[in-house]
């Protein structure tokens, strides 16, 4: 039988509907709900997590964060820099570095600082600097490509008017080229950002004394040490949330300033 | 406009290019070029796109490294691979065809970056410098705007303002107008002309005949690399000897000539 275009747009969206609302009984008649509210949502039971999840996890998540970041971004900038140098050796280390810790998980290079590193060498560091050395390092590799992308994206032209203006390269590069990839790198990084503070969270594989846990660390103890299914799990989630989400919000507040005055 | 003229207190410099070579690879675009501006006369350099003009140009400030010969400005031997690259390049200011402000500084700012961070000149000091080109350019009470609210012409009047904050001794023009909607060419052509009245050395690549010819002292007319006709301005473009010289300027001048 044939359907006038009105009469299938009709017939699809009735179809939607009625698998939607089919799938929300299923899962109504399906689930246990009281178990699955335990599970996740037992939030009553959380007490004992409190107030230590947010003054050293959340604490600890947001200083790795802020460290390994700091550390990727100073690495980084070298990297992008090395890798548009005119000296061929560098450009070869540079792509070397960020293929080989772009490449392996974050938890290997963890691991290889926390444990390897100290096999090898008899170093004791301190866990932050472990973390911020290990996450650096990859979020570093990252960040390079980003930050090189950025550059270049910068028209040659600016750098021909401020040499022209003789400013030495270093200074056209600060005065006028880097602020401007600024912009353009602004939300990729903001990405990076977000992904270093979920990396964090591998920061558990280490070990760590009580003041140094950070917040997943704070829920897996808590699924262990608490009657409450996986909710010390959500709750951590959901201050990663917490985190990233007004990240993205600032960054896209600081991306509309830029468009203002862009040309 | 002619007292702001006279406000403009120049020290002008010369120009002597001699055997000047320049190859992209096997493709050699300038080949041996001789030329010469005397301190405060107006050089024109016209001729064919891919005839090496801007090569040349851009070789006086060594945005392009030249394969040969030799360039003085001023007092600097700009082919000396010990110059100080960076002090000459304080005594030439340039002018592109697609502007090249620095969009993300206001016209003030994009005026007065350089005296700042190069010449460690006082904000204060650097600022007044500045809007005096400014005004001179028209464009006094557009300090506080941005590049991209301007139109092709005044930011390209606001580029020849930048380039004189540096207060050089020698400006390089790049097809200053090319880039421009046929209304705005003129504004920034007549600050060129009261440039030159001021006495500022210019070396300027241009398809404007009738701004060659008026302001110009000399022209040369480079074809394939090389300087096929040299002459005051009126003698080159008035009345060409060669005929590669007559021909582009037959197409140039009337558009509508063909000879097929």
């Amino acid at each position: 039988m044939a359907m006038t275009t009105r009469q299938r747009a009709r017939m699809s969206k009735t179809i939607q509907i009625a698998i939607f609302i089919i799938a929300i009984i299923a899962l109504v008649l399906a689930v246990d709900w009281d178990k699955a509210v335990y599970a996740f949502f037992s939030f009553d039971k959380l007490g004992p997590m409190f107030p230590g999840m947010i003054l050293v996890g959340l604490k600890n998540t947001i200083f790795y964060t802020i460290i390994s970041f700091a550390f990727g971004l100073v690495l980084g900038l070298l990297l992008a820099l090395m890798k548009m140098a005119s000296f061929a050796p560098y450009r070869w280390f540079a792509t070397a570095f960020i293929e080989f810790f772009r490449g392996i998980p974050a938890i290997l290079v963890l691991l290889a600082f926390g444990f390897g590193l100290p096999q090898a060498f008899g170093t004791q560091w301190p866990q932050p600097v472990n973390v911020m050395c290990a996450l650096g390092l990859v979020s570093a590799a990252y960040i390079a490509e980003t930050l090189r992308a950025g550059l270049q994206a910068v028209p040659k032209g600016q750098t021909e008017a401020a040499r022209s203006l003789g400013m030495p390269a270093w200074r056209a590069m600060v005065t006028i080229v880097i602020p401007q990839a600024f912009k353009i790198v602004l939300p990729p990084m903001t990405n990076e950002i977000i992904l270093l503070t979920k990396d964090t969270s591998l920061a558990f594989i280490l070990g760590a004394s009580m003041a140094q846990y950070e917040m997943t660390k704070f829920g897996r103890d808590g699924i262990s040490q608490i009657d409450a299914g996986i909710t010390p799990l959500v709750v951590a989630g959901l201050f990663y949330l917490v985190i990233t989400i007004p990240l993205s919000l600032v960054a896209r507040k600081f991306e509309s300033r830029a468009a203002k005055t862009k040309r | 406009m002619s007292s702001d003229t006279n406000k403009l207190s120049v020290h002008a410099s010369g120009v002597e290019i001699t055997g000047l070579r320049k190859a992209y690879g096997s493709n050699e675009v300038l080949k041996g070029i001789d030329l010469n501006v005397a301190p405060g006369e107006v050089v024109c350099l016209i001729g064919p796109s891919g005839s090496g003009k801007s090569t040349l140009l851009r070789c006086v400030n060594l945005l392009e490294q030249p394969n040969g010969g030799t360039i003085m400005v001023g007092g600097f031997n700009a082919t000396d691979p010990d110059v100080n690259l960076d002090k000459m390049r304080q005594q030439v200011g340039m002018v592109f065809q697609q502007f090249n402000l620095f969009p993300h500084l206001t016209v003030l700012e994009n005026c007065t970056i350089s005296p700042i961070k190069v010449l460690k000149r006082k904000k204060a000091e650097a600022e007044k410098i500045a809007l005096g080109h400014l005004e001179r350019v028209g464009l006094g009470d557009f300090g506080d705007r941005y590049p991209d609210q301007l139109s092709g012409g005044q930011q390209q009047r606001v580029a020849i303002a930048r380039a004189l904050s540096m207060e050089p001794t020698l400006m390089l023009f790049d097809e200053p107008t090319s880039a421009l909607d046929p209304e705005t060419v003129g504004e920034v052509l007549s600050i060129m002309k009261n440039l030159a009245q001021a006495g500022m050395t210019m070396l300027v690549v241009t398809h404007e005949m009738a701004f060659a010819k008026e302001v110009a002292d000399r022209v040369f007319f480079m074809d394939g690399g090389v300087v096929v006709e040299e002459g005051k301005a009126a003698d080159v473009i008035g009345n060409p000897q060669q005929p590669r010289t007559q021909d582009f300027l037959r197409r140039v001048l009337d558009p509508t000539h063909v000879d097929i």
